[in-house]
């Protein structure tokens, strides 16, 4: 036996050794770090957490239309540093589409930056008061950029690196929001300005009217359920000829909107994991429609898809005219529901409400169809947010919009002290075909009116709450209850434009009023629709 | 040690609890997640997952029968007890789900329960429950991450990765690309494996989630032996949300490979303290061990905390298996490994039973065993370096060569005991070559 040989056996003897005394020890080196690893299944996803779009006209600005869609439900202002960024993964886009055609026309696209210093030593998003977006004081903010596309031509940046107002994270931190939303309210050339920033939930109500739907009464409602929380808003104000068909919105006055997120397609097969390909995560447009008229087995697939695809789906068809909601409603109220096919809802959630589609609805307030310069044959039924922009700015806006004879309201556009379940509830009362009203509905879910006072001016929505919201549901910057935004606000109005309009006079003001007429009789489901909306809003 | 001490009379108090009221109170030491006022620099961020179910247990005690809250809150139960690794919030998950859909047959409750069963190892039953959501909606993306994750570990790969695939499809986001990449990473690609990560992490908004990415990232750096990426990544994480325990396993064990054994101790003594798991615990006894101490008490601990799971309505014999090798009753260890096989064939499964089988002198039969798990996940160290033991065992040394060499260069960190056995066995084998 060579020298050598004696050395390996020896070596190997060794191994032997040490092998067995491994065994023999507490056993293997257990794998379970990656044994079964459980990934996060229903993670937040700020990007696809779009809660509401408005659209209305200015009403302090004749001739821009202004667009205020909003992300990420129950930001609370208390508890120690909370920040709601912007998804930097994701695209934003407001769409419009003003020929009918149910593709977008103008696409106004957000895309953001963090510009974070923080390193790894402080998750704090701030190491001392923040007196301007720029002071180096605010450890983590966000910018984002801004481009647009006009028919179909490539985005064009319209501002790169814009400002977006930080998350309120205290008094001690930020002493004057005011200034830094000012800071961060950014005018373009062409008349555009925009917003984005935190801000005040617009949207008030009480998630309580849920209890009609599940054997409750309303007995407990009238408390502001998002009383407190704030939202990530997205606020841009546009001529109207940016959005108009051919830039004449007096010869074509509508436009339909919408909002979606998207992401870039991932593979994990095949070569590439990136591609160019985008996902729509995410959609909002009328916001009634996206749970109830859309099947729960279709509500995803509903999300994924474009405006356009809308009418090609047969079940969402069905769905709009044989509604599930009316039939629940029915057995807790007894209120028959109305007999289907419903081709009003169709009118009302696909065509917007025109005479010119075939509906039962007669009356032109706000579709495509009513342009002067659509081709009618390219129109395709689709669901968005539709909006007349010749309806003139209302002196006093009433929170009940069309039924309460305020045309410039929801569902033709929506403002921001649009009350949307209270429309509706006041829709039954002058539509219900029997004609009796449902006690229990009658003061709606009796939140008129939202905890922040509105802007006058852009971006109109309040600013950040900053009181804790659990505590005793009065925050720190609502001294006093709002005043109304118009004497028919508060008080219960009748349903004035529910009154039969006995002569077609000539003046503009009755033809709204019998459009509006018109409008109350689907409006029992639009208020079913609402709750069902509601829910969606309420979810965790 | 007076955390242990103290820790031993709660889990044997609480496993005798468990199995009369079903809840183990009192198991934790603190609470996972510490919230403070104010803005010191304590503060931890905002809990949005705790706001969620304490609004969704508001709005219940007004509308019970509001299924959608319920199936809402019981997913968020199921989520809770995996960012806190307790088990006793299964029967609430189970609960609320059941109530949901006793008001009402929906997807978002069968998504629930499957999420659930997932979580107690029923696979099989979770496939069923995502199998039946999709019937309802078949663009349910949470439902396809149920199936992915049953699917990966019934042996299903194929079907594992279409599912995933459909759930990019559908909702690209954290939560799809976080599976994307750990189906990545059993492939082997771990370099596609971290950028998708980076991409969750980009995605990810609440402290836990951005946790749950640097925590993957730091494993994914860990696996390729980079310690100081892992590192870098474990500090991040940490710095975003200090008390996600996944974050102090993974320094803890970047300090045993870096030789620092006392800190690494010390950060696996509070991990087991704060989410006494079988997996914490044994990874506590293990360092115990390596630095010389007694683990006698760590592994009784871990036995009733697998006790606790179990009672908890889970079924884990992998685990099982695992805490009999460690007590040294392989015969034992061979039969949980075997059942457990058997139901799921799942890469560290085939791994657990080759390794009983080698410790019960079955080299043979563990063969098989081990070259299935080294087949099905390339990149783990650990697997290579079982195979080589029990080639060597088997007398065949240039198989033992071979993966002693893949060992090294996978990761030659990758387990503070058995690498530096690994490391001379190898230099051994090449000197005699």
């Amino acid at each position: 036996m060579t020298t050598r040989r004696k050395r390996t056996a020896a070596a190997l003897a060794a191994t032997g050794l040490v092998l067995a005394g491994a065994i023999g020890g507490l056993g293997p080196s257990t794998s379970t770090a990656s044994s079964h690893r459980e990934a996060p299944l229903i993670a937040s996803d700020p990007a696809a957490d779009n809660t509401d779009l408005y659209a209305f006209v200015s009403p302090d600005r004749p001739g821009y239309v202004t667009m205020i869609a909003n992300w990420i439900p129950f930001e609370e202002p208390n508890g120690g540093p909370n920040f709601y960024p912007f998804a930097t993964d994701a695209a934003y886009k407001i769409n419009v589409d003003s020929d009918g055609d149910a593709k977008a026309d103008a696409v106004f696209r957000w895309t953001f930056k963090n510009v974070d210093k923080r390193g790894n030593q402080t998750f704090l998003y701030n190491n001392g008061p923040v007196t301007s977006l720029d002071d180096e004081n605010l450890l983590f903010r966000q910018t984002y950029t801004l481009q647009s596309s006009f028919d179909g031509q490539p985005f064009k940046t319209r501002i790169k690196d814009a400002p977006v107002a930080p998350s309120w994270t205290g008094a001690a931190s930020m002493p004057n929001y005011q200034t830094l939303r000012d800071q961060a309210t950014v005018g373009l050339p062409g008349g555009w300005k925009l917003y984005a920033g935190q801000a005040d939930d617009p949207f008030f109500l009480d998630l309580r009217v849920f209890d009609l739907l599940y054997g409750g009464d309303l007995s407990g409602t009238g408390q502001d359920t998002l009383a407190g929380y704030n939202v990530n808003t997205l606020a841009l104000q546009v001529p109207f000829k940016d959005v108009a068909l051919k830039g004449d919105a007096q010869r074509n006055p509508v436009i339909g909107v919408w909002t979606t997120t998207e992401r870039n397609r991932v593979r994990i097969t095949g070569d590439s994991a990136l591609t160019n390909d985008r996902v729509q995560v995410s959609r909002l447009g009328n916001p009634l429609v996206n749970e109830v008229v859309v099947p729960a087995g279709l509500k995803d697939a509903f999300n994924s898809i474009s405006p356009d695809k809308d009418a090609g789906i047969p079940a969402v068809v069905q769905r709009v005219t044989d509604p599930e909601l009316p039939k629940l409603i029915q057995g807790i109220y007894q209120i028959p529901a109305p007999a289907t096919p419903r081709n009003d809802l169709v009118e009302i959630f696909l065509t917007g409400i025109t005479t010119k589609a075939n509906g039962p609805i007669k009356a032109d307030l706000n579709s495509q169809l009513n342009n002067k310069d659509v081709r009618a044959s390219r129109f395709r039924p689709s669901e968005m947010l539709r909006l007349n922009l010749g309806v003139p700015v209302a002196a006093t806006p009433n929170r009940l919009g069309v039924l309460g004879g305020d045309l410039q309201g929801f569902p033709n556009g929506r403002r921001l002290t649009d009350d949307a379940v209270d429309i509706s509830i006041q829709a039954v009362e002058g539509a219900a075909q029997t004609g009796k009203l449902v006690d229990a509905l009658a003061a709606g879910d009796k939140v008129d009116a939202n905890d922040q006072q509105f802007g006058a001016s852009f971006p109109y929505v309040a600013l950040p709450n900053m009181g804790a919201v659990n505590s005793n549901r009065s925050p720190v910057v609502a001294t006093e209850p709002p005043a109304a935004t118009g004497p028919s606000a508060s008080s219960a109005p009748g349903p004035v434009a529910l009154k039969p309009a006995s002569a077609d006079q000539d003046s503009s003001r009755d033809r709204w009023l019998i459009v509006a007429l018109s409008v109350g009789a689907v409006a029992v489901v639009l208020f079913l629709v609402v709750l069902a909306w509601l829910r969606r809003r309420a979810r965790v | 040690m007076r955390h242990h001490l103290r820790i031993v009379s709660i889990v044997s108090v609480t496993a005798l609890a468990v199995f009369a009221a079903g809840a183990i109170l009192g198991l934790r030491e603190t609470p996972p997640v510490v919230r403070t006022a104010g803005a010191a620099p304590a503060a931890a961020p905002a809990d949005r997952q705790a706001q969620a179910i304490a609004r969704a247990q508001d709005r219940l005690r007004e509308l019970p029968r509001d299924h959608q809250t319920w199936a809402a809150l019981g997913v968020a139960y199921v989520e809770r007890a995996r960012i806190t690794a307790d088990p006793s919030l299964y029967p609430r998950a189970e609960g609320a789900l059941e109530r949901s859909l006793a008001v009402r047959d929906n997807p978002d409750a069968l998504v629930g329960l499957g999420a659930l069963a997932n979580a107690r190892h029923d696979f099989a039953a979770a496939r069923t429950y995502a199998t039946r959501a999709l019937r309802t909606n078949a663009y349910d993306a949470n439902a396809f991450g149920v199936l992915a994750d049953a699917l990966t570990q019934l042996g299903d790969r194929a079907g594992a990765t279409a599912a995933i695939q459909k759930m990019l499809d559908l909702r690209p986001g954290l939560a799809a690309y976080a599976r994307a990449s750990y189906d990545l990473e059993l492939r082997g690609s771990l370099d596609r494996a971290s950028s998708l990560m980076e991409q969750a992490l980009a995605a990810a908004a609440d402290p836990a989630d951005i946790a749950f990415c640097r925590g993957q990232l730091a494993d994914l750096a860990f696996s390729r032996g980079d310690l100081a990426g892992a590192s870098a990544h474990l500090d991040a994480g940490l710095a975003a949300e200090p008390h996600y325990q996944p974050l102090l396993r993974g320094r803890a064990r970047v300090l045993a490979a870096r030789g620092l054994l006392a800190p690494a101790l010390a950060d696996a003594a509070k991990v087991a303290a704060r989410t006494p798991t079988p997996d914490t615990l044994l990874e506590y006894a293990q360092l115990l061990r390596l630095a010389g101490q007694d683990p006698s008490r760590q592994l009784d601990l871990a036995d009733a905390a697998h006790r606790v799971f179990q009672a908890n309505g889970g079924r884990d014999d992998l685990t099982g298996a695992q805490l009999a090798l460690a007590r040294g009753d392989q015969a034992t260890a061979v039969r949980l490994a075997r059942a457990e096989f058997a139901r799921r064939p799942f890469p560290d499964v085939a791994d657990a039973l080759a390794q009983a089988l080698h410790q019960s002198g079955q080299d043979k039969a563990a063969l098989g065993y081990a070259r299935r798990a080294v087949a099905a996940a390339p990149s783990s160290a650990a697997y290579t370096w079982h195979l080589a033991q029990i080639s060597l065992t088997l007398g065949d040394r240039s198989s033992a060569l071979v993966q002693l060499r893949r060992t090294r260069s996978l990761n030659p960190h990758f387990s503070p005991a058995d690498g530096p056995t690994a490391a001379r066995a190898l230099a051994a084998l090449e000197a005699h070559r």
